[in-house]
């Protein structure tokens, strides 16, 4: 076990180096230059160019800049942001993951638990009037691009009736020094729409892997063996054949772990949710190379801690990942 | 069962908490303006808000100038100014100003204002280390000096219109107590930045970043007791969550408003008000007349003045405007925009005329030899390409009605639709035939020398634009007081007629504001600065 572990995290540490370095070639030889965001729509003069390509270190040659980049990242710094200077990037970093956890690890809770409860609903109820509903509602919200409906939402909910906030994740006048409950029932009512919108997108593909993966368990021989013992068809269905219908679902779980970080850019920026994926956006509209940077090696590793836990939960749940 | 229900209760105990409390609130936010910003005000402190314009308007309310510009927005001379920190001026010579400071004036710490505060927002503005763009913009300042805590002296190194201009509009006095221990050039960087002690109507309170930013009434400022108590400006850069928030009552107020179709609907909801605020800004189609191939060439095509002339007289301006922008723009006449006190109020672009345009055209050997609508010389088409940012949804829709309107002519227009800063990158490369630029210019007409004059070639002049007798027009305009206006004009009507350029629109633009606030006052170059004297009535 350990050492596949290691064998696992090695490959997973050299995957991270190669994307680093991909990642930071790619964003240099991208067109487009930083400095359009900073002057906006205003004269500038060329010593005045100068002094902001020198003041980022973009008037140095590439092999300059990705040994500064190096020589920071090994000592944890990760630079300035060129459109939030003079804000660290370590420091945008961690003043928005918060929010991406808290905005992704929702709709990670939500969009597995309705999804495997309501696949596994359809799948017992195969051909029937509640398997076909809940596959054309939820086909017909997977359909739907997350920022209209998160529009359409926000409208709704937040415009016409008045009973939701359509943006931010407090309510800009709330007193900071307000109690513990108080904070999180303003995080929660701020938290509904782009959750629900989220998750309304995320379902489908989550119920099909598990009324699929379900069904094909169901008709395995160890149910029918289960079934033949006489045992009670909500054990045969919960301990035995619904555990191991799990494995497509948890390698899916493991694909989308990233997601706790970069969330949905488009329902962040419609909600203007204060997350990683808004800040990402925004710095590639920016070419704020060092915030772009920052955001991708956080996806990298994310993607990548995701991969090696979703082997992990294999190896847990299936004996035969063990014994090989 | 229990361990479901469990969850459930928290939340039906949090959510009426939250409810409660958001009652307990309604008092707070009806003495607060709430105001959308589509960029984070990093370190809104006059001298290091250069190029960010929320930046800028934050600062606005955080800290007065020594006097503010007029209504007529008149830069030459300093009788179009009002005193904000400076009481009063006086001219010592041609190259001397004393202000004095207002002794009622105090920093929020409650530090009276000083001569030595100006001197020192001066001073650090004049170090291109700290600014490179306000030390260019001042660097005919050869010393400020304080003479005692009120009087401030400013010596120029030439004499010319705009002494008193370039001193008090783009800097603001900080605070020198706090800032003089500050090592240049790490002023953005330091705890004063962090929070920011003015002494305009408004505190700094806290900065939430990335999401909003507070700031107090200050009830000792000197020049009056602000109306809204507090003003809380949000981040917002979506546009749709702009609007969504606006119409929500999550804000007060919105100064972009988008596209008209935005406009509309915000008319229609009887709880905003729109107010019209003219703008320091022009669109134009920029001809390149270098061959962006090779810059030390002259354009094959745009080189030609009949050319570039004909290119305007095939364009209807005023009906391409009207479809774009509605009643939110006017036709500029020249880089000239509408709050511009050189404009000319009687110059008027002249009309469409595509059969001249033709004629011009085919003077200069451009004909339809093969009959596929598109004129050739040399069995060359006349085909050019336009560059424009994909993020100006009106400079794309204009794109397009230009083409339309040129391919009647012959002219075969291809369009760019480039990521901004891709866009921006081929502009200041001289990598384009016709460029869509947009210029938000400072108040002062002496900006004009940047861009289209000999010396602004391969710099802030892109198009290679150059004619001397324009440079010597712009040259006499900035030192010949008495005939400045019609110095400038002259200049203006020369570059007109060389056509370096078809000047489109110059935007208002539309703030909607709550309609529960009375007494707005925008003012287009500093449109929080009277902030203070609003009046927020309560909510809807």
């Amino acid at each position: 076990m350990i050492h596949w572990l290691l064998r696992r995290s090695l490959q997973a540490v050299l995957t991270f180096l190669v994307v680093t370095v991909l990642l930071f070639v790619l964003m240099r030889l991208t067109p487009g230059d930083p400095l359009q965001r900073l002057a906006g729509d205003r004269q500038v003069s060329a010593a005045e160019a100068a002094a902001l390509r020198r003041r980022f270190g973009i008037d140095q040659p590439i092999t300059t800049q990705f040994r500064t980049f190096v020589t920071g990242a090994l000592a944890g710094d990760l630079g300035v942001s060129i459109e939030h200077y003079p804000t660290r990037v370590s420091t945008l970093l961690v003043s928005r993951l918060p929010a991406s956890l808290l905005l992704g690890g929702t709709v990670l809770v939500l969009t597995f638990g309705f999804g495997i409860a309501l696949g596994a609903l359809q799948a017992v109820r195969r051909g029937r009037r509640v398997d076909r509903w809940l596959t054309r509602v939820s086909l017909a919200l997977y359909a739907m691009p997350s920022f209209w409906l998160g529009l359409v939402l926000a409208w709704f909910f937040g415009i016409r009736l008045q009973m939701l906030p359509v943006a931010q994740m407090h309510d800009p006048l709330f007193d900071p020094e307000a109690t513990w409950l108080a904070g999180a029932g303003d995080v929660l009512r701020h938290l509904i729409l782009p959750a629900t919108t989220l998750t309304a997108v995320s379902l489908a593909a989550v119920m099909h892997y598990q009324r699929t993966a379900l069904l094909e368990v169901l008709r395995l021989d160890f149910v029918l063996a289960a079934r033949a013992r006489g045992l009670p068809e909500r054990q045969v269905l919960w301990r035995h054949a619904w555990r191991n219908a799990l494995f497509p679902v948890v390698g899916l779980l493991g694909l989308w772990l990233p997601m706790l970080v970069t969330g949905s850019v488009f329902v962040e920026q419609v909600f203007n949710w204060p997350g990683l994926g808004h800040l990402a956006a925004d710095a590639v509209g920016a070419r704020d190379y060092p915030v772009i940077l920052g955001t991708a090696m956080l996806v990298s590793a994310q993607v990548l801690l995701g991969g090696l836990l979703a082997d992990l939960g294999y190896y847990a749940l299936d004996p035969r990942v063990r014994r090989a | 069962m229990r361990r479901f229900l469990r969850p459930v209760a928290l939340l039906l105990l949090v959510t009426p908490a939250a409810t409660s409390l958001a009652r307990s609130q309604v008092a707070t936010r009806q003495e607060t303006i709430v105001i959308e910003m589509g960029r984070e005000p990093i370190t809104p402190i006059p001298t290091l808000t250069r190029g960010n314009t929320a930046a800028q308007q934050v600062s606005d309310m955080l800290f007065l100038p020594l006097a503010r510009l007029g209504p007529n927005n008149i830069t030459a001379g300093d009788t179009d100014f009002e005193p904000q920190l400076a009481r009063s001026w006086r001219r010592r010579d041609s190259l001397t100003l004393e202000f004095e400071i207002d002794p009622r004036a105090r920093w929020h710490d409650g530090v009276p204002v000083t001569a030595r505060d100006a001197a020192l927002a001066l001073n650090l503005a004049r170090d291109s280390t700290v600014s490179a763009g306000t030390a260019l913009l001042l660097r005919r300042v050869a010393s400020v000096t304080p003479e005692d805590d009120r009087h401030l002296v400013v010596r120029f190194s030439e004499a010319y219109d705009e002494q008193f201009y370039d001193v008090v509009f783009h800097v603001s006095p900080l605070p020198a107590h706090l800032v003089d221990t500050v090592p240049r050039g790490e002023l953005a960087r330091s705890a004063y930045a962090a929070a920011p002690v003015g002494n305009g109507p408004y505190r700094w309170v806290r900065r939430v970043p990335g999401q909003q930013l507070d700031l107090a009434a200050d009830a000792q400022f000197f020049r009056g007791s602000p109306g809204p108590r507090r003003v809380t400006v949000l981040v917002v850069p979506d546009p749709e969550a702009q609007i969504n928030l606006l119409l929500s009552g999550g804000a007060d107020v919105l100064q972009s408003l988008g596209p008209v179709t935005n406009v509309a609907r915000v008319t229609a909801d009887k709880r905003i008000t729109i107010y019209p605020v003219p703008s320091f800004t022009v669109g134009y189609l920029l001809f390149n007349q270098r061959d962006p191939a090779d810059l030390a060439r002259p354009h094959p095509v745009l080189a030609d003045r009949d050319v570039r002339a004909a290119i305007a007289m095939a364009l209807d301006i005023p009906a391409l405007v009207q479809a774009t922008f509605g009643p939110w723009a006017s036709v500029p006449v020249g880089p000239v925009p509408q709050l511009s006190w050189i404009r000319d109020p009687a110059a008027r672009v002249a009309a469409a005329n595509p059969a001249g345009a033709r004629a011009l055209l085919r003077a200069r050997g451009w004909s339809d030899t093969d009959g596929d609508g598109i004129l050739d010389r040399a069995g060359k088409p006349l085909a050019l390409s336009l560059n424009f940012p994909a993020t100006s949804s009106p400079r794309a829709q204009l794109a397009l009605l230009v083409q339309e309107q040129l391919r009647h002519v012959g002219i075969r227009l291809e369009l760019n639709r480039l990521d901004g800063s891709v866009w921006s990158e081929r502009r200041d490369r001289g990598n384009f035939d016709i460029d869509f630029s947009s210029a938000t210019l400072d108040p002062s007409p002496s900006g004009l020398v940047q861009s289209w004059s000999c010396a602004g070639r391969g710099g802030s002049n892109v198009g290679y634009y150059c004619d001397p007798k324009v440079d010597a027009l712009l040259g006499q305009a900035q030192h010949d007081r008495k005939h400045a206006l019609s110095l400038y004009r002259e200049a203006v009507r020369a570059l007109v007629s060389d056509v370096p350029a078809v000047f489109l629109f110059s935007p208002t633009s539309p703030y909607a504001v709550s309609s529960r606030i009375h007494r707005v006052d925008l003012n287009p170059v500093a449109p929080f600065s009277a902030l203070w004297r609003w009046n927020p009535g309560p909510l809807p």
